[in-house]
């Protein structure tokens, strides 16, 4: 295997007495895109900052790009905060440009990048407009032109899609995927689980500071106890009683006229779905939907970090001490 | 570095490009222009004051008409070296001057009554005009004579006929108080400004118990003519009692018209350079006017500091940068771009007022000698150490409090003492002008925050150059210490979202570093 284009041992960092990143420890691997999930206040922008060496970490060791802060080798990473802004009386091509100059392109260079980018991204006649005067969907385009037009190598992504208007966030998702392909290194972190469950190699769940989960959706999968879903009229005692079922959840609220319901059951791991199947109909339950199947990742992520779900008034405690 | 010149050039050219600070160039110069034609042309449409005068001794209408004829005089004369000054050609004017070329009181020279009076009697302004007319420049342009200003007129009919101060002040009412015009030396009607009421028994031998002149006038700011009357009637008064010693009372035109020569001197030149010329006046006066430009400079470009930190950290760009460059970086160059705009304007000033000599007559000796002050002698040299240095300590502490704020608001709270302190000494600089190495200077000088300005407004009164040594050393420890510590909390409060208590700046700046 290559080396790590990031790697972070035992990274903790802690804001007086809150641990805001708690033991973290993982690798991303070159051409991969990997998701940092988690619910608000779980670590995730720190956990960012401390691998950009924004912020130090009160222990741990962190590699990128081969080296052991992210200063020396800031030209060659792309970073897009969560919380991002633009100089709102600078044109969008100058913007573009400056950030690239910042990151080592050459002025010429930068200025030809960012015409193209813009160009490219259908705000060609928008370059000389002020950022001021840009819509916001716009001005969220000059700002990922702005992380990009350097070209680098690892894209580092806080919550990319927070805050997009609703067409926007697919033809990320298709950026994402074309960066991807052209060999980049992409690190995101998101609280929306279909972003990640689309886009994503591998991820890392996050909660309370800490990693719960890293590896794929079919690692994932494993790790999650079998799940049947069912409908039928009886009452979910009657289903909670078949062998192996762990437990029941109604799916939706919606009671058909016949009094009938979707239930989700989970079951013991390992326990064959058919057995529940033949438990139920020798019970004499009638079945009017039977199908067995994997969790989703919003339903893996509600199971990994769902118990540790922070308020969000956490965030700006924490970003405040940042 | 090229990071930090990057940051420092977009700061530059955010300031120095921008509509605003382009008006500004443009304006303050036409400002200029404009503020001194306004000037000029409100000196020359002073409206000219008429009064009369109700005199039952018969004594001293001839008196304030000679007070108010030398007032006029010495306004004409005044305004007449003026013009000599930027329109002759100096070197011809002095060299007809040295061969008596021009009549005396034509000549540049101090504005005593006797020149004045000679200079009306001698023809007045034409008659100065043709006898300096070969030595003026191609395209002077022509004298405009000041108005006189102030006119006696006669007393209306009703008012001269009174048989009692109490009835002519009566009969005047109306004319003072605008109701009614009176009629003017050329036969048009004038408004009446004030009057003047001399009683029987107005005397210089009548005691205390001597009935008083009165002035009457709605017009209570305008004190040229009260002054001129009170004048005339003192060299009245004055004439009358010599006359009653057996005194000749013209020895008293004499007397007052004695104006004594006082030349300046320095004990520590050369004896043919120890008097003092425009020069060394110049001289004195520049720092002076350094010191209060460094003052409103730095407050200028330190709220420039102030506003971009807070709108880089409220706007959420500062993450992009410091993903970028590191905060030392990123404050360097903020530091370097907008110190830059600081001493853009002097800079262009300095540059306009150069030109300036090449096309304003008149002006190349005082600007050449402000010139000659500022680049061949160390001044400039001192002016820009100190410049960057005050500049630096202050800088650093706005943008610190640039980092711990999200609005202009948040800011308003630090930014008290700060300016307070800022202003201070700017009460105390006439003290330190007049008094250079005097005790408030002295301790101006060891306090790091005051040392450019005290030393700017020392240096060219030869202070100890020890204590300026030291005072400076210090300075510079001091700033290395503000810069560690107003750098720690820039980089520690510039990526917190909300804006940073006042207890937990404290603590950002004591505590150690993560």
């Amino acid at each position: 295997m290559s080396q790590p284009v990031l790697s972070l041992s035992h990274v903790v960092k802690r804001f007086g007495r809150l641990a805001a990143v708690d033991d973290v420890s993982f690798d991303v691997q070159p051409g991969e895109i990997f998701g940092f999930l988690g619910p608000n206040g779980a670590g995730k922008t720190t956990t960012l900052r401390i691998a950009l060496d924004i912020v130090a970490p009160t222990s741990g060791m962190v590699r990128i790009l081969g080296a052991r802060s992210a200063i020396p080798v800031r030209a060659r990473i792309g970073y897009l905060p969560e919380e991002r802004g633009l100089y709102r009386k600078m044109k969008a091509a100058e913007t573009i440009a400056y950030f690239a100059r910042l990151r080592g392109v050459p002025g010429r260079e930068a200025k030809k990048r960012a015409l193209a980018l813009l160009e490219e991204f259908g705000l060609g006649k928008f370059a000389r407009v002020k950022n001021e005067a840009l819509s916001k969907g716009m001005a969220q385009k000059v700002q990922l032109l702005a992380t990009i037009a350097h070209d680098p190598e690892l894209l580092i992504l806080d919550e990319p899609f927070s805050g997009l208007d609703p067409i926007n966030p697919r033809s990320l998702e298709d950026l994402l995927l074309r960066l991807k392909a052209e060999g980049r290194t992409i690190i995101f972190s998101t609280h929306v689980m279909e972003h990640a469950e689309r886009v994503c190699d591998r991820f890392m769940i996050m909660a309370g500071g800490q990693a719960r989960f890293i590896g794929d959706l079919d690692a994932a999968r494993a790790a999650m106890p079998p799940r049947v879903l069912l409908r039928t009229a009886a009452a979910p005692d009657d289903i909670a009683r078949l062998p192996g079922v762990v437990s029941v959840e109604p799916r939706g609220d919606k009671v058909g006229e016949t009094g009938e319901r979707e239930y989700i059951a989970s079951l013991e791991p390992g326990f064959d779905p058919q057995a529940v199947l033949a438990a139920a109909l020798a019970a004499g339950l009638t079945l009017t939907k039977f199908e067995q199947g994997g969790a989703s990742l919003h339903d893996i992520f509600v199971a990994i970090a769902g118990d540790a779900a922070t308020p969000d008034a956490s965030i700006d405690q924490r970003s405040r001490a940042a | 570095m090229n990071a930090i010149l990057q940051i420092a050039w977009r700061e530059y050219r955010q300031y120095v490009f921008s509509r605003g600070f382009l008006l500004f160039l443009i304006l303050f110069p036409v400002g200029f222009v404009v503020g001194a034609v306004a000037f000029s042309w409100a000196e020359r449409q002073l409206p000219t004051r008429h009064f009369a005068v109700f005199d039952e001794t018969g004594l001293y209408a001839e008196a304030i008409d000679r007070e108010i004829d030398i007032l006029a005089a010495r306004r004409s004369l005044s305004a007449w070296d003026t013009y000599l000054e930027l329109a002759a050609k100096k070197d011809a004017l002095d060299a007809a001057v040295e061969e008596d070329a021009i009549p005396e009181p034509f000549a540049p020279g101090p504005v005593t009554t006797e020149r004045a009076t000679a200079f009306v009697d001698a023809g007045g302004a034409q008659a100065a005009i043709a006898a300096v007319r070969p030595y003026l420049r191609d395209g002077a342009p022509a004298f405009m004579e000041t108005s006189r200003g102030i006119v006696r007129v006669d007393l209306p009919a009703s008012a001269a006929s009174a048989d009692s101060l109490e009835a002519a002040a009566d009969a005047l009412r109306p004319f003072l108080n605008g109701e009614r015009p009176v009629i003017g030396p050329e036969g048009a009607p004038v408004d009446l400004f004030a009057a003047v009421l001399i009683p029987a028994g107005f005397t210089a031998d009548g005691g205390d118990d001597a009935p008083e002149a009165q002035y009457w006038s709605r017009n209570l700011t305008d004190n040229d003519l009260r002054g001129a009357i009170a004048r005339a009637l003192d060299r009245a008064l004055s004439r009358e009692k010599l006359e009653t010693l057996g005194v000749d009372a013209d020895v008293l035109d004499d007397l007052l018209d004695t104006d004594a020569p006082i030349a300046d001197f320095r004990p520590d030149r050369d004896e043919e350079e120890a008097e003092l010329g425009v020069r060394d006046r110049v001289e004195t006066i520049i720092p002076g006017v350094l010191t209060y430009m460094l003052v409103f400079i730095i407050m200028g470009v330190g709220n420039l500091l102030l506003t971009n930190t807070i709108e880089e950290r409220s706007n959420k760009i500062v993450e992009i940068l410091l993903s970028s460059v590191t905060a030392n970086q990123l404050m360097m160059g903020k530091l370097i771009g907008i110190g830059a705009v600081g001493l853009t304007m002097p800079t262009i000033f300095v540059l306009v007022g150069g030109l300036l000599t090449f096309v304003a007559p008149g002006a190349n000796e005082l600007v050449g000698g402000i010139g000659s002050i500022l680049f061949s002698t160390p001044l400039f040299a001192i002016y820009l150490f100190y410049f960057f240095c005050a500049y630096f300590i202050f800088a650093m502490i706005f943008l610190a409090i640039g980092a711990v704020s999200n609005s202009l608001q948040d800011a308003q709270s630090y930014m008290g003492p700060v300016t307070l302190s800022l202003f201070a000494p700017l009460p105390l600089v006439l003290v330190m002008y007049q008094n250079p190495n005097g005790v408030i200077a002295t301790i101006l000088t060891w306090i790091p925050i005051y040392t450019p300005y005290a030393v700017l407004l020392r240096v060219a009164s030869d202070p100890p150059l020890w204590e300026i040594l030291g005072a400076t050393a210090f300075m510079l420890l001091f700033a290395y210490v503000l810069a560690r510590l107003m750098g720690r909390v820039f980089r520690r409060a510039i990526l917190s979202s909300g804006p940073v208590k006042l207890s937990e700046a404290f603590k950002l700046l004591v505590s150690r570093e993560d």
